[in-house]
């Protein structure tokens, strides 16, 4: 692919050649995936978490939803953790440092006690791996003081976190949960105790659908089945609201953050690291579409760093950051007004049923002519008609209309809607 | 050449969809306002609401809205021409192309046997007798409407089946036999009687039945297929288009190794392909171009990639033949080309002529075709539709007229509901 930008990073003293890794999953647990995503072009992987015991897994143990037609809008799964031996683990990522010395390795390690999270520490950085991931949030294991039970208690996070830099000189990142109202507290214990990074999110604890003839939910597992990890582009905002929460955080501002949760495009990503996250994961989407995805990732990164003038990533991190404000903070003195094109319009109406019965009225209907008229006056601005038209630049926020005694001033707002 | 077991021939060419590609095509429906592919269909099937069922996943309301509205919602999704009808009117052609309406009816309409699900009723305690002339289209249509009113209906047909041209005269690889077969046993099932092998005018009369029944449906299409006034047109190896399809359905027809069709229409499309899929040379010489042909565009395209010829703008001077056809002539309406065809069949193509016999005094146009008002005829308790009224159009509109004809026939029946 023709444009060529020097996409790397740095982060917590390890340089990637682009932001791009895989999340610690099924994507990356042998080194046959994680040498074909290195060829790929990943910079890194997360490699699957392992424990001193392997794991045994249920059959089915995926399952999709979709709207529409569009499949995959999330995905869930009841995976454990890593059904190798640990010597099999620690012999594939000795191999894989070796045959792939420029590729970042970082490996995701679980222990049920403080020496198993030290012994595991200890034995990764002997593999020559770079950095060590503490899976604190793994959503569906259900053994005491294991997975998302550590990142919801801040003091089994304190007290894992130092058992692990007991083992580590190498950096640490903790993996926390969304299954929590405030990450900041957990993620703070994490690097008062010896954390360098923060990874989030794991997975949402969710039921995803019903299998409405076993009265089960999905996937079914002999007539059963658990609440479990949610994933996939469904999860992205709830992703960016928890990296921008940390951000927002004064003693986590300055704590490098690796991003995961639903990136499937280089416009995910970007939307990532202005929020803040300086690595970025992906699993779901490689699931479904391969690790060959990466090559757009690079090369529409790379494009859009062209198109918008940034020299380097680092440029584009967290510059949405000071514009995550709370609702009180947001002016409500001006509306904008939206704008028909009767050329482009196909006269389906849909922006009349809803705004009729969903919003204000606002949109009257030319039966003869098929095409929509605004009513100024009882228009407020919500802009659903403007996402509700299925024609692309059809109906676009056109004009600001000031309040009463409103200061009139330059307003930025979006007009290009794709 | 005798009739074999051809598999494209007896199989549908356009392939279903699945619950899955449905929803595909169902999620590009822009869900209209005011739904202008329901108002462009005559029998009032209205696509909009179904489609609508099928993006909210309930499929089985969307084939009780299209079983509800046109008792033959299975047969139209395959022989409707849409791109003249509920695709053109799409607002979606507004943006790409339009939503392919015919292929999710037909979706809709097969999951009514797939699930066992029987839609039309007829009440218990029946009210008034009707008869209806013809099993076509229009008859069972209107046969259909009634029987759920409770009235008792009973079709005369001359034929050995029931289905008119559909069963008769519509290639199996756009129309399957069991697509008809199944949505006759639909009416049967209401309780609507049929008697076929009776001709009208030959074994009853119009006039016999109007004393037998409350009211008369007369829906008995139009007769055989117009000939050529041209040299050689009584030549053997000259036949009707319809007579052609209805032998090849039947199994009987001799099919030549040259054959050329005169015509441009979709009865001229599916004899030209009946023939290539038997292996025949086959050219189809129409007397205007492409554009103005009234075959669907389908039609055409499936004709052509069987390797069928076309000649536009050719009209037929001759045919040649000492006692069968061996050759066709055609000019061009450019007035100086001129084409000489090998040929040892010739298929025409170019409508049929009413030939009905006497219809108990009915009021008939010039082109001996009946005159209806809201389906009524002249005579008090006699109706029409289809073919033999309209002069001959689609199958669309031969249910829209057999369902308005019903209409008028329960208030005529009056205390009939």
């Amino acid at each position: 692919m023709a444009i060529k930008k020097d996409l790397s990073v740095e982060y917590l003293g390890v340089k990637f050649e682009n932001p791009f890794c895989l999340s610690s999953s099924p994507v990356d647990d042998s080194y046959e995936k994680c040498s074909k995503a290195f060829d790929n072009g990943w910079a890194g992987v997360f490699y699957k978490s392992f424990a001193k015991f392997k794991g045994v897994d249920c059959s089915p143990r995926f399952d999709s939803i979709g709207k529409e037609s569009m499949p995959w809008m999330g995905f869930k799964n009841l995976e454990v953790q890593s059904d190798k031996t640990l010597e099999e683990n620690l012999e594939i990522l000795a191999k894989l440092k070796r045959n792939y010395p420029d590729k970042v390795l970082a490996v995701s390690i679980m222990g049920t006690s403080d020496d198993e999270w030290t012994e595991l520490a200890r034995l990764v950085e002997q593999t020559g791996a770079d950095m060590i991931e503490c899976n604190f949030s793994c959503p569906h294991m259900h053994i005491k003081g294991m997975g998302m039970d550590v990142g919801q208690d801040e003091n089994l996070v304190r007290e894992y976190t130092k058992a692990v830099r007991r083992g580590t000189k190498l950096p640490i990142i903790a993996k926390m949960t969304p299954n929590i109202g405030h990450m900041e507290l957990p993620a703070e214990a994490a690097i008062e105790s010896g954390a360098n990074s923060i990874s989030c999110i794991n997975t949402l604890r969710a039921m995803m659908s019903i299998d409405i003839d076993n009265c089960s939910p999905m996937p079914t597992i002999n007539g059963k089945s658990s609440i479990s990890g949610y994933s996939g582009s469904a999860i992205k905002p709830i992703a960016l609201r928890f990296i921008a929460n940390l951000k927002q955080y004064p003693a986590l501002a300055n704590v490098p953050v690796s991003g995961i949760g639903g990136i499937e495009t280089w416009h995910d990503a970007v939307e990532f690291l202005m929020c803040g996250a300086q690595t970025l994961q992906v699993t779901t989407a490689v699931m479904q579409y391969g690790s060959r995805i990466v090559k757009d990732l690079i090369s529409g990164l790379s494009y859009f760093m062209e198109e918008k003038g940034f020299e380097h990533v680092q440029d584009m991190i967290g510059l949405a950051v000071p514009n995550i404000v709370t609702t009180d903070k947001l002016p409500r003195d001006y509306e904008v007004l939206p704008k028909f094109d009767h050329e482009k319009c196909v006269g389906c109406g849909r922006c009349y049923i809803s705004c009729y019965d969903a919003a204000h009225a606002a949109i009257d209907w030319d039966e003869a002519a098929r095409r929509p008229i605004l009513n100024e006056k009882k228009c407020v601005g919500c802009h659903l008609c403007v996402n509700v038209c299925p024609v692309k630049g059809c109906i676009l926020p056109d004009r600001v209309r000031f309040r009463e005694g409103a200061e009139v001033r330059p307003i930025v707002y979006q007009t290009k809607y794709e | 050449m005798s009739m074999k077991k051809i598999p494209e021939y007896m199989e549908e060419i356009v392939k279903p969809y699945d619950s899955r590609t449905a929803m595909e095509e169902a999620s590009r429906c822009l869900l209209c306002h005011d739904a202008p592919c329901s108002k462009a269909c005559p029998a009032g099937t209205d696509p909009a609401s179904f489609i609508m069922s099928l993006r909210f996943r309930n499929i089985k309301g969307a084939a009780e809205t299209i079983r509800t509205a046109n008792p033959l919602g299975g047969v139209c999704a395959r022989v409707c021409p849409y791109d003249k009808l509920c695709e053109q009117a799409c607002s979606r052609c507004g943006i790409d192309k339009p939503i392919a309406i015919g292929r999710l009816q037909r979706f809709a309409a097969d999951q009514e046997s797939l699930f066992g699900m029987k839609i039309m009723e007829a009440p218990a305690k029946k009210n008034g007798k009707a008869a209806c002339i013809g099993a076509g289209p229009a008859s069972l249509a209107c046969a259909a409407m009634l029987a759920q009113a409770g009235v008792e209906v009973t079709v005369y047909e001359k034929k050995a089946l029931p289905g008119g041209l559909l069963t008769y005269g519509i290639i199996p690889s756009r129309l399957p036999n069991e697509v008809v077969e199944r949505e006759v046993r639909h009416v049967a099932d209401l309780g609507v009687r049929f008697v076929c092998h009776t001709e009208i005018g030959k074994d009853i009369s119009v006039d016999e039945l109007r004393k037998q029944y409350d009211a008369v449906f007369i829906g008995t299409g139009l007769g055989a297929a117009k000939t050529l006034d041209i040299p050689g047109s009584q030549l053997k190896g000259v036949i009707g288009a319809l007579e052609f399809l209805a032998e090849a359905k039947t199994g009987h027809a001799k099919i030549g190794k040259q054959v050329v069709v005169i015509g441009g229409g979709d009865v001229a499309m599916d004899a030209a392909a009946t023939a290539a899929l038997h292996g025949a040379k086959t050219t189809v010489v129409y007397r205007r171009t492409l554009a103005e042909a009234p075959a669907n565009l389908d039609e055409i395209a499936f004709a052509q990639s069987l390797g069928v010829g076309f000649c536009f703008q050719f009209r037929p001077v001759a045919i040649e033949g000492e006692r069968s056809v061996s050759a066709f002539r055609a000019a061009g309406t450019d007035g100086e080309s001129h084409i000489t065809l090998k040929a040892d069949q010739v298929i025409l193509a170019i409508g049929q002529s009413c030939e009905n016999p006497e219809l108990g005094g009915v009021s008939r146009t010039e082109k001996n075709l009946i005159l209806v008002e809201n389906g009524a005829t002249n005579l008090p308790g006699v109706f029409a539709g289809g073919d033999i009224t309209n002069g001959g159009k689609t199958v669309v509109q031969a249910v829209a007229d057999g369902k308005l004809a019903a209409y008028s026939m329960l208030k005529f029946m009056g205390g009939v509901k």
